[in-house]
């Protein structure tokens, strides 16, 4: 045995790693790599020119406006409560802490088409609420509101659960030093809680935004999925796709898939550049 | 007794506590209270005859079923993956690193779509499959593959902060005692990573369990055979048979509610035993 | 067990962690390799325990070229900094697990791995802990299990890498004497670690005195005392 034939005790045999690095690299291949291009090789079946086509329609631009909107208007909602909630719970002692944080951390065990289904029946035409509603007017489900309101409730816990291990770590004490210094309290979260927590903030809004635009079971609970009204982009695919226009399903679907590519180059990023800044343990 | 807030000079008290407070009643507690409240109208025995049947049966079973021995598959090729991730370095680590994520990022309907498209008979993989005589889509294989997808991320992104922490001197300890490298692994690493292991294996099950995107277009949807519970839900709803549907959906939420629970009891039982989670 | 250590050197990357170093042990001895950090006198143990390859030199056991040996073939007991106790098991179950390891033909009965770890708790007057986690255990609780553990495999040798170096003074000064009456007990040989001097020159026979990847001195604690051989020697124990 030489220095170069030596293998530190912490350590697997070159077979062994390659083995298992061979096992790696083929499963992700086959289960995650091989999904991911399907859709482009689908979209793209017919020439670039017939799936730029069946974008241009009347009903894809629908869904996209659609999707835009609802995003726009529930990723900063929910940043809103992900920060007041981290704030709330970082930075007070109170009794049901933890219960609160299993509160928070609900909707992601439950199942979104149950989350749908959960706003129907409170604010659906058939329940008390919301048949009040309909009658003056503002409709929730079947409508924008209740989009909104299924697609905030499967992303309610992303920038929340970013945001409280990076508060937690980062402590009180800054807070504290800048009130001794006379600061109020919009300065010392404006000057030196949102300094600090920006980047966390940040890979919070991405992943809440990644998962609003892409979420597609509670929505089409809610949604009615009337097409140019209340169809976003994935009802919408899965009514072209149930229609066999499988070009325009799949070149929607690659618009979505462009989007998670994105999504996921800017987390790596973020992670890259930002560690220290963020979550120590990312759990989704 | 404790008071139920602390006193403290941090300001935005009331703020941020109404904030925290009244949107997670509004989008969360509101609409989960509304299906208990229905299913409670219901009664016990609406819900038990509603479910009490073959067909959701069936759903429930299968759903169950399959979730599980898809979140079986993420548990062992989870922990494979964050090991080679974090032990060893190789030309595209960083590539597949990122790309576990994917499942994540990936809406579920296009997951869903593109499935069906590579595993249908004359799908790339399909076509594979198909010479060996085997069906992949619009059969139980076909929805385990969509449960392997959505929920191949949980297991591994548990399990890779534990092995970065594990102590190198633990390992040359075990060597040091004459176990070979296969000994430590079977018991030293791998009880350190139990606990990890199986809270991301409760949540692949918990994800598993209500998934519907990435799961209906390759299921087939035949009743008693590929329909999942979440399905049998919509079509409820969309016969307006709210009573059933929420009757479906209570089991289902119980369901949710008994892995949160194990989830949180894996992680006491760990505290406990070894001081961290 | 008289170890040799002949002419060995390791390169980490472009640095090199050891000069040529040679050095002989009787059989039976207490030896403290001590110098400050970066003295190369971890990296020395390690090469005795298998940890790590020389990059040139010889290890000799009891005159029998060992150099090529595994770890797990050269049955030293190593007492790492940490104590690198398995934290998922109980303290009993951490000092069984050398017993545990061995193939099945030259594994001990279970009764007789108990009788044999209960002999070491006793050993280490710590006869009731057998069921704690490492967790509920003191600082120096901890060392001394990780002593135990080390001793169930019938060493041939007990490498120790700062052993006391985590613990407080009051409980150092308790250990030192322990690890003598272990010594002197077992009567094996005892390479630790250490970069305070006084527990060196308190607790070993001999002292071998390294800096900078080489050895500065070797002698018993009251020659180095009164004859330092080089100005870093003298420097070093009058710090």
């Amino acid at each position: 045995m030489s220095d170069a034939t030596f293998r530190p005790a912490t350590e697997e045999t070159p077979l062994a790693r390659r083995i298992l690095i061979g096992l790696a690299v083929t499963g992700l291949l086959i289960l995650v790599f091989a999904p991911l291009v399907a859709v482009f090789v689908e979209a793209l079946r017919d020439g670039i020119m017939a799936s730029l086509e069946s974008l241009a329609s009347r009903d894809a631009w629908a869904a996209i406006k659609l999707t835009l909107t609802i995003a726009a208007i529930s990723v900063p909602l929910n940043a809103i409560f992900g920060v007041a909630a981290a704030w709330f719970i970082t930075k007070f002692d109170f009794r049901g802490k933890a219960f609160l944080i299993t509160l928070i951390d609900l909707p992601f065990s439950v199942s979104p088409v149950v989350a749908g289904l959960c706003i129907v029946l409170t604010f659906g035409a058939n329940s008390a609420m919301g048949a009040w509603l309909v009658d003056n007017g503002y409709p929730i489900v079947f409508a924008m509101p209740g989009i909104i309101l299924a697609t905030m409730f499967v992303t309610f816990p992303f920038v929340a659960r970013e945001l409280i291990p990076v508060m937690i770590e980062q402590g009180r004490a800054e807070e504290e030093a800048a009130l001794t210094l006379g600061a109020g309290g919009w300065r010392v979260f404006w000057t030196v809680t949102l300094p600090n927590i920006r980047w966390a903030l940040l890979y919070g809004v991405l992943l809440c935004n990644a998962r609003a635009m892409g979420e597609f079971g509670a929505v089409a609970v809610v949604s009615g999925k009337i097409r140019g009204e209340t169809a976003t982009i994935p009802t919408t695919i899965e009514m072209l796709y149930q229609e066999y226009l499988s070009v325009a399903a799949f070149t929607l679907a690659a618009v979505l898939a462009l989007l998670a590519l994105v999504t996921l180059v800017l987390k790596t990023l973020l992670e890259l550049r930002h560690a220290d800044q963020l979550a120590a343990t990312h759990r989704h | 007794m404790r008071p139920l807030v602390h006193r403290s000079p941090m300001p935005g008290l009331g703020l941020s506590m109404g904030i925290t407070l009244t949107m997670l009643s509004l989008v969360v507690l509101i609409p989960i209270g509304a299906l208990l409240l229905k299913g409670a109208n219901y009664g016990l025995a609406g819900i038990w005859e509603t479910v009490n049947r073959e067909r959701v049966w069936a759903a429930l079973f299968l759903s169950f079923r399959l979730s599980l021995i898809a979140a079986l598959f993420n548990l062992v090729f989870g922990v494979l993956l964050a090991w080679v991730l974090v032990r060893y370095r190789f030309p595209g680590r960083r590539l597949l690193d990122a790309a576990v994520d994917l499942p994540f990022a990936l809406p579920t309907a296009v997951a869903g779509i593109s499935l069906t498209a590579l595993y249908a008979p004359n799908g790339a993989f399909g076509v594979l499959a198909g010479e060996i005589g085997w069906k992949i889509a619009y059969t139980q294989w076909g929805i385990l593959i969509a449960l392997i997808f959505v929920g191949l991320p949980f297991v591994a992104r548990t399990v890779q902060p534990v092995i970065e922490e594990i102590e190198r001197e633990v390992e040359e300890a075990s060597a040091t005692l004459g176990a070979t490298r296969l000994h430590t692994i079977r018991h030293v690493i791998l009880p350190m990573l139990l606990p990890a292991a199986l809270t991301g294996f409760a949540l692949a099950l918990a994800r598993a369990v209500g998934e519907y995107g990435s799961v209906i277009f390759i299921a087939g949807n035949i009743p008693l055979v590929t329909e999942i519970a979440p399905l049998l839900i919509i079509i409820q709803l969309e016969e307006f048979n709210y009573d059933a549907a929420a009757a479906i959906g209570i089991a289902m939420l119980l369901i949710s509610f008994a892995m949160l629970l194990v989830i949180n009891l894996i992680q006491v039982w760990s505290r406990r035993r070894i001081g961290h989670v | 067990m008289h170890i040799e250590i002949d002419e060995i050197s390791k390169q980490f990357g472009a640095t090199a962690a050891l000069h040529p170093v040679s050095l002989a042990i009787p059989s039976g001895a207490l030896v403290a390799l001590l110098g400050p950090s970066g003295s190369g006198k971890t990296t020395l143990l390690r090469i005795l325990g298998g940890l790590e390859y020389p990059t040139s030199g010889r290890v000799l056991f009891d005159g029998q070229d060992a150099t090529g040996l595994t770890v797990q073939q050269r049955r030293a007991g190593f007492v790492f900094q940490s104590y690198a106790l398995f934290r998922h098991m109980t303290v009993f179950d951490n000092i069984a697990y050398g017993l545990n390891a061995r193939p099945r033909a030259t594994r001990p009965q279970k009764a007789e791995i108990a009788r044999r770890v209960t002999k070491l708790l006793d050993l280490i007057q710590l006869p009731d802990i057998g069921a704690r986690y490492p967790s509920q255990l003191s600082g120096g609780q901890r060392q001394r299990v990780a002593l135990a553990r080390a001793l169930a495999i019938e060493p041939r040798m007990l490498l120790l890498d700062e052993p006391f170096g985590a613990l407080d003074a009051k409980v150092r000064k308790e250990l030192r004497q322990g690890l003598r009456d272990i010594h002197d007990t077992t009567g094996l040989t005892t390479v630790f670690v250490t970069h305070d001097q006084d527990e060196a020159m308190e607790l070993a026979d001999v002292v071998v005195v390294m800096s900078m990847g080489r050895i500065e001195q070797i002698g018993k604690p009251q020659d180095i005392r009164a004859r330092p051989a080089t100005p870093f020697v003298r420097e070093f124990i009058s710090a």
